[in-house]
């Protein structure tokens, strides 16, 4: 449970010290106490089990009792200044699979939010700093357990091989909420400064060459619909994001990438289930790569789940999961002719059945089978070596995640 | 099918889909919307009330900060205000509060653990806006109402 009420803390001097930190130098004095009532403290802690037959998911999986290289740790503050601001930041330190560097600390986001108007009918407010990108239903909070419908979000769409693209951006966002008769719109445009991690670099294979990604311009747009407070919910996003290689090898140097995807978002909740789907398109491009692999494609990624809560504090799921890494290559098989690489690498279809238990509102419990058709979302960096990969795969997860 | 033909499966969905969803009509006895006595205020839309309790909208209508105040997830009362009055479930506004507290585009609510409490708060905290249930009203808090 999210309970502002336990962080009262009796030293005063604690609180004006972590809100002057928040507040970018002001001095304590300068906030007063009813400012300080409005401080808040979360977070959360998940620590998963990750066992494969064959493949490796998030660490070595398919050997010994299974993987526990999947961590997720997460900390933050907010405050309001001033009744139309919120200043907030969240700090991430993130496992999935690599060496223990990887879980170093990120600003996952900071930002100044202003309300400009805030009436019966509306709410028109501005983000600036590092935003979390609105895409999908679930990317805003994708590393949060208590907030993901099972242990891992569907892959198809929130894969993990080009994570850093779509998670947040350093720039501005602005968003506008209207309430209709029968319902509430809410549009989100951004723009900013994409984050380039590894993780592209990697999936593009150009981890081998000297050389880096660097952003350049990312832009994200959403409009949701909310009728009935929720009972029905759709959404449309889309981004486009933007990074060019630097390299000593000229052939290489003044490379371009382009990642332009949409999703189609759709939700119907009743009291006891809700029914999911998301379908997205993936356009991806590398462009100016001399004598290396240019490529233009559109991927496609669909899933539909139904979960289904029961005895007040469990909810069992099951879904369907289905991605294409290029749709005029659904099989893989000219894939696989023109780089000998195999063809289950450019799809994986998914079956997952999973199971929460929130026995106390801190605490969630989760476990989850997965049948794999396919390693279109294996992450390389456990896999280096695709010629080794078996197309069909099962995994079964277990995780703890606890928060405050 | 001919019933199909006739055109009766949209009204039929419907009425299916209206079964499995909370009833609007507030019943006399749902927890009432109370404010601090200085919130000028007096009456919200269920829509501005919703927006409130999901912590999207952060201020009363003439501007003031509001300060959300709830009950337990599990606590009845909390349950009927919710179902009732806005017509959502607890469950679903705890997710829509965890994804604004851990995406950094809002704050939760604050919790209090009794009506007797959630009276206290209310009268001493500028701005406050809870629910209590009839017997727990007294002079100190205001009801807002819905429209």
């Amino acid at each position: 449970m999210i309970v502002s009420k336990s962080f009262r803390w009796s030293d005063r001097r604690a609180r004006l010290a972590l809100a002057a930190l928040l507040l970018g130098g002001t001095t304590p004095a300068a906030a007063d106490s009813s400012m300080l009532d409005t401080l808040q403290l979360h977070g959360f802690l998940s620590q998963a089990l990750v066992i494969t037959d064959r493949n490796d998911f998030f660490g070595p999986s398919s050997s010994g009792g299974g993987s526990l290289k999947f961590t997720e740790i997460g900390a933050n503050a907010s405050i309001r200044p001033h009744q139309d601001v919120l200043i907030a930041a969240q700090v991430l330190s993130r496992r999935a699979g690599g060496d223990g560097s990887d879980a170093k600390p990120v600003l996952d986001y900071g930002v100044v939010d202003y309300q400009m108007v805030s009436n019966q009918q509306r709410t028109l407010g501005a983000q600036v700093g590092r935003f979390k990108n609105p895409f999908g239903f679930y990317n805003q909070t994708r590393d949060v357990a208590f907030t993901r419908p099972s242990i891992l979000l569907p892959q198809s769409i929130y894969f993990d091989r080009t994570r850093s693209l779509g998670l947040a951006g350093d720039g501005v966002s602005i968003y506008l909420e209207e309430r209709l008769p029968q319902g509430i719109l809410r549009t989100q445009v951004g723009a900013g400064k994409a984050q380039v991690g590894d993780d592209v670099e990697r999936a593009l294979g150009l981890e081998p060459f000297p050389g880096s990604l660097e952003s350049q311009s990312s832009a994200i747009g959403q409009i949701r619909y909310e009728h009935d407070g929720g009972r029905i919910i759709a959404a449309l996003s889309t981004a486009s994001a933007e990074a060019e290689y630097s390299s000593s090898v000229a052939a290489l140097d003044g490379g371009q990438f382009n990642f332009r995807p949409w999703i189609l978002s759709l939700q119907y909740n009743a009291e006891k289930w809700s029914l999911t789907g998301e379908y997205a398109i993936r356009k991806l491009s590398l462009e100016g790569f001399d004598g290396f692999r240019n490529f233009n494609t559109t991927g496609e990624s669909w899933y539909l789940q139904y979960s289904r809560r029961f005895l007040d504090d469990w909810q069992w799921f099951v879904r369907y999961d289905s991605l294409v890494s290029d749709r005029s290559d659904r099989s893989g098989r000219i894939f696989e002719a023109q780089t000998g690489r195999p063809a289950h690498s450019q799809y994986a279809d998914d079956v997952t059945l999973g199971l929460q238990w929130t026995p106390v509102s801190r605490l969630l419990l989760a476990a989850e089978y997965h049948h794999i058709d396919g390693t279109g979302w294996l992450p390389t960096q456990d896999n280096p070596d695709p010629t080794e990969t078996s197309r069909r795969w099962n995994m079964l997860l277990f995780q703890l995640s606890l928060r405050f | 099918m001919a019933w199909l033909r006739l055109g009766l499966l949209p009204p039929l969905l419907a009425a299916l889909l209206a079964l499995s969803w909370p009833s609007l009509a507030a019943a006399d006895e749902s927890p009432v919307l109370v404010a601090h006595p200085d919130v000028r205020t007096v009456r919200l839309t269920r829509d501005t009330t919703r927006a409130i309790f999901a912590m999207r909208q952060r201020t009363w209508p003439d501007g003031q900060a509001v300060r959300v105040h709830v009950l337990n997830n599990d606590d009845p009362v909390h349950g009927r205000f919710v179902k009732e009055r806005l017509a959502v479930y607890p469950h679903q506004l705890q997710l829509a509060w965890d994804r604004m507290v851990f995406s950094g585009t809002g704050q939760a609510p604050t919790r209090v653990f009794s009506q007797a409490e959630m009276r206290e708060r209310i009268a001493n905290t500028p701005g406050a806006l809870g629910y209590l249930e009839r017997e727990y009203l007294d002079d100190r808090v205001q009801v807002i109402s819905v429209e």
